[in-house]
This record gives structure tokens, sequence and C-alpha cells, in this order.
């Protein structure tokens, strides 16, 4: 299943020459592999290793989340805004599910 | 009691808090544990504490108290021009893995902003590397009530 992945931008449109922040939220539960269920047995570590920020094809930011992120994560970055073009933010975990959100950046 | 004795105690008692606060704050962070941090440090940058210098260049921005530690957002910028960082590692002391997180720039600004899990009452560090091979360090410390990592 993919993972479901949002990503808006704040000023949603920013003008050109300013600052603006990128921020993705995925739906995950994030499992560090130290929690325990109900019945006291270990829950495996499922937790998202890889956040890939592209900006027209190319590749502009890296996370690489260790197990301890909150369950469904947010990831903010900020950039500078030069051209409009459309942001691509690709996840992945450790389980290899993947996920992808865009958000196109229009210039004020 | 009358005034005088009561503000010749609540004086005494004052001045004591007061004493008896500094030299807490001196012997650095609640949740500290170096010995961990040490470990994740070595496998992380092959570096150790000591090679790490404190700069206000770099801003933490922690919540002094997190209810939960299943989610505590994170925040750190870097008074740097973007191509001089070249990644941001977030550690938390006390955590069974400390290192959080490894942010790479490349053309974003160095900022990275995230939620993360504290296992408990720890000291968080953002450690910069910069492009001339520097590793730049701010702390930060959140008390957590419950944790979140078990």
């Amino acid at each position: 299943m993919a993972i479901r992945t949002i990503v808006r931008l704040t000023p949603a449109k920013p003008k050109a020459g300013e600052e603006f922040k990128l921020q993705a939220v995925a739906q995950h539960p994030n499992e560090p592999g130290t929690r325990r269920d109900a019945q006291g047995n270990l829950i495996p570590a499922n937790y998202i290793s890889l956040v890939e920020v592209y900006f027209e094809g190319e590749k502009v930011a890296e996370a690489r989340p260790g197990p301890s992120t909150s369950a469904n994560p947010l990831y903010g970055f900020k950039f500078k805004a030069e051209k409009p073009g459309t942001f691509v933010v690709k996840l992945k975990d450790t389980s290899g599910d993947t996920g992808e959100g865009s958000v196109k950046l229009e210039l004020a | 009691m009358n005034r005088r004795a009561f503000l010749k105690t609540t004086g005494a008692a004052l001045s004591a808090m007061a004493l008896a606060g500094f030299p807490v704050r001196a012997q650095g962070l609640e949740g500290e544990d170096l010995a961990n941090l040490e470990k994740a440090l070595q496998e992380a940058l092959g570096k150790g504490f000591k090679d790490l210098t404190p700069s206000n260049l770099v801003k933490l921005t922690m919540p002094a108290i997190a209810e939960s530690g299943a989610n505590v957002p994170a925040e750190v910028e870097v008074n740097l021009p973007g191509g001089q960082v070249k990644a941001i590692h977030l550690f938390a002391d006390k955590n069974p893995t400390p290192r959080l997180v490894t942010f790479m720039p490349m053309k974003a600004m160095p900022y990275y902003a995230t939620r993360v899990r504290l296992a408990e009452t720890s000291a968080i560090r953002a450690v910069v590397e910069t492009a001339d091979g520097k590793l730049l360090l701010a702390s930060a410390s959140t008390r957590v009530t419950v944790g979140g990592c078990g």
C-alpha cells in the first residue's frame, strides 16, 4: 500500500525571491521497533528512512530519518522562490513501501 | 510571625534557592547521556563529542516540556548561506537510537523541521556539517512526561 503523502507550501503563492516552507505529511505508523503490542510482543520496526524532494525532476533535498520519528510524520523544508514549477516529495520506508506527493509552485 | 521575621526567612530561602539554582545550570542540560550520544556520533560521523564546536549560528528549537514523547516538534535553522551546509544531524541523548535524522539541504535552505519520538526527558543535539569540514553544535533539552518509544 502506498504511503499517503500530502505536500503544501506556506505561503501558498510566494513572491519571487521570497522564502517559503514546504511541508510534507505522511500517513505512516513509523514503528520504531521498541514498542510492544497488547500481548507484550515487540512490534517490528517499520519507519520512513528516506525522504527526497525533487523540483522539476531535479533532486533538491534529502533527509534520512531514523526510527525515532513520530507517527504520521511531518517534514519541513525551506526554499527560496525562483521560478514556478512542481515539487515532488518521495518517501520510502524500511519495508520497501513508497509514497509520493506533489505540489505546484506558483509565484505571486 | 511578624513582618521582620517573615522577610528574614523568605529572604534567606530565596537566596539559598538562587545559590542552589546556578550550579545546576552550569552542570549542563537535563537528560544528558554523553556515553550513549558518543556511540551514535561515532557511528554517524566518525567523530566524538569533543570534536563538536558549540555555535550560535545553529538555532535548535525544542519545546521545554512535552506531554507525550510520541510527537515532539523539532526545528533547526542554520544562519549560514545554503551552499555552506553539507548536512544537519539531530540526536537525542537518551533515545535507544539517538540519531533522529540526517538532512542534506542540497538546493534547499539550511532549515529542517520534523516531529520526533523521545523515550524520556533528554538533551537534544543539532550537529551541522559545514562544507569546510567543521562540525557545529547546538543543544536543547526537553522534559518528557510520557515516553514515546515503548
